[in-house]
């Protein structure tokens, strides 16, 4: 894939979640979808502001948790009844009150790790390279106490100097073009 | 852009809402006519014998809302957090239906006879003479002996009056010493978190020493021969489950007013919902290690308990028990949309009640010779089902008398301010 080049999107920062939620609900409502927010802290209203979706992780930990526990319940079963068969205390080989525990622990452990692994891949992490990462301003604030509001070049209503006006009408402390 | 203040205010009435009569008087139209089956099935059972046992049933289930609800309030002390403030009135109303519990026990102590072996062959002699009719086992007979200095009709007694003397106290303290922090100045406040956290600090470990007392003679007492060491804290865990199931319906359905309608946010009914989610999994975790090392062992003295409640049929009804108790409650409660739904949140809720009673019957009914190991159809068997009902309606009835007693919202907590913020304080 040939290195993309030109305008990634423009990036307002603000002061306040307050003012980036705000920006953000207007953006959404006026038919921006290619948006994004980024804060400092988990922000749940900007998630909201900017159209949150479902997305695949309690399937991925779902699909997760039911292979861990079939795969231990199938696993002991294999070995008490096929492989090594003994007998304990008169009791049957197929004993599935004590297979129940090492089971339900694999459920766990493999729901954990799907949700964990699950969400970084659907986040499309780990990403060597963000071209947000370009704007000076982000790169020193965007972890520490500043709010940005990203209109990306993908959106079909995108057009450099109408967007950068629409989005200076919120106030911002700053507009900036961020190239790919 | 200006950040205005969204903080809602309290009504000025905090007192429970009138339909609070009206459900008042349905669990009492309810009761009535359960009380008018229960009987009917007396008569047609030509036996008061069912009846009794249904009656402990009937009385662990209402114990378990009365003396758990003390329990949960004097938990949400020492822990803190919203949603204690948010269910604290509900459970001191809980706290305060001791008495109607008191006079359920009375009733079963007055027919301790038809209930507890121990109660019937109170000498070495009598036991003798029992043992030798055939009427019990040779195992009963020693365990009849063996166990004579902790059950017996008098330690009975003693023991249970003194555990309803303590939780009485308890509730009576925690009840009054409620009222009075509210009328104290918000100045004093940070005194009376601590005096209640160092009330409560205690008063938890001494419930959970009379919660064991209480289950081994009431219920465990009820198979001579059998033991576990963990009982007292299946009914310890059942407790907090059951209570938090009927706290979670009462919050919800009284939010349909004010002023439970200002402060019950979804964040804190998010909470609830995840706190029972933890006691459904504490439950089976505990019923279940229980069962595993019963079944690990497999001794002759243990392992008939559970013989008895599985064999004959019994086994239909831990199996409905386990999908009641755990599987419906644990699916549903995983759901982060159904905790923060309130009529979805409701009838989760209403599953775990009726898993406790399901619970309660099969640990109770099988308890007797005619039932263990051969679940049959009789009328009498039918009273498992009205005297609980009853009994736990006319207790419905005299908690909502409770709850009209005082305001429903304690206003002399920090947590008052947080609680009457918008959901995310931001925007």
């Amino acid at each position: 894939m040939p290195p993309r080049e030109g305008t990634y999107g423009l990036l307002a920062e603000f002061d306040t979640p307050g003012d980036l939620i705000r920006a953000a609900r207007k953006a959404r409502q006026d038919g921006w979808r290619r948006l994004d927010c980024y804060s400092p802290y988990p922000l749940e209203e900007a998630a909201e502001a900017i159209g949150f979706h479902r997305n695949k992780v309690p399937l991925l930990t779902l699909i997760g948790a039911m292979i861990g526990g079939a795969a231990m319940f199938s696993l002991e079963t294999w070995i008490s009844v096929l492989a090594f068969p003994l007998n304990i205390g008169g009791r049957p080989t197929y004993s599935w009150p004590a297979f129940l525990v090492p089971a339900y622990e694999w459920t766990i452990l493999w729901a954990g790790l799907s949700a964990a692994y699950g969400m970084l891949a659907l986040n499309g992490l780990p990403a060597l390279y963000h071209p947000l990462f370009n704007a000076p301003n982000f790169r020193g604030r965007a972890s520490m106490d500043k709010f940005f509001l990203c209109l990306e070049a993908l959106d079909p209503k995108f057009d450099l100097q109408a967007t950068k006006a629409y989005l200076e009408g919120f106030q911002p402390a700053s507009v900036t073009e961020v190239e790919y | 852009m200006a950040h205005e203040s969204h903080a809602k205010t309290l009504p000025a009435d905090l007192g429970a809402p009138a339909f609070v009569d009206v459900w008042k008087g349905r669990a009492l139209a309810i009761g009535v006519v359960f009380s008018i089956i229960a009987a009917a099935l007396a008569y047609a059972d030509h036996s008061i014998v069912p009846l009794v046992r249904a009656w402990v049933m009937g009385l662990m289930i209402t114990f378990g809302f009365a003396v758990g609800g003390l329990a949960l309030l004097m938990v949400q002390y020492c822990s803190g957090g919203k949603w204690g403030l948010l269910l604290r009135r509900p459970l001191e109303a809980m706290s305060r239906t001791l008495p109607l519990v008191f006079v359920y026990w009375t009733v079963s102590a007055i027919f301790m006879k038809r209930l507890y072996l121990w109660a019937d062959y109170t000498s070495v002699s009598s036991t003798a003479a029992a043992l030798k009719a055939g009427l019990i086992t040779e195992a009963q007979a020693h365990c009849l002996d063996f166990k004579r200095p902790m059950l017996n009709p008098a330690a009975y007694i003693w023991v249970s009056v003194l555990c309803f003397a303590l939780w009485g106290l308890y509730a009576w303290r925690l009840n009054s010493m409620g009222l009075r922090r509210d009328a104290d100045s918000p100045d004093n406040t940070p005194f009376w978190i601590k005096k209640f956290e160092n009330t409560s600090g205690p008063g938890i470990v001494i419930y959970a020493v009379t919660i064991t007392a209480a289950s081994i003679y009431w219920v465990m007492s009820m198979d001579i021969t059998w033991f576990s060491t963990i009982y007292g804290l299946l009914y310890l865990v059942e407790q907090g489950f059951q209570v938090l199931a009927l706290s979670i319906i009462a919050v919800i359905a009284l939010s349909k007013a004010e002023p439970y309608k200002t402060i019950l946010r979804q964040t804190e009914q998010h909470d609830l919902g995840k706190l029972a989610f933890a006691f459904v999994m504490l439950n089976v975790y505990l019923a279940f290690s229980q069962f595993l090392i019963i079944w690990s062992g497999n001794l002759p003295n243990e392992i008939n308990w559970y013989l008895d409640r599985i064999r004959g049929g019994w086994g239909i009804v831990i199996t409905i028990d386990f999908i009641l108790h755990w599987l419906v409650p644990f699916t549903l409660l995983l759901s982060r949309d159904l905790k923060r739904n309130k009529k979805r949140l409701t009838l989760a809720c209403m599953v775990m009640i009726l898993a406790v009673a399901v619970n309660q019957f099969w640990l109770i009914a099988p308890s007797f010779k005619d039932a263990a190991r051969n679940l049959h159809f009789s009328w009498g068997i039918l009273e498992y089902a009205a005297v609980p009902v009853a009994m736990t309606a006319f207790w419905l009835a005299f908690y909502c008398t409770r709850l009209k007693t005082r305001p429903l919202v304690q206003t002399n907590d920090p947590h008052l301010k947080e609680i009457l913020e918008p959901e995310h304080a931001i925007a």
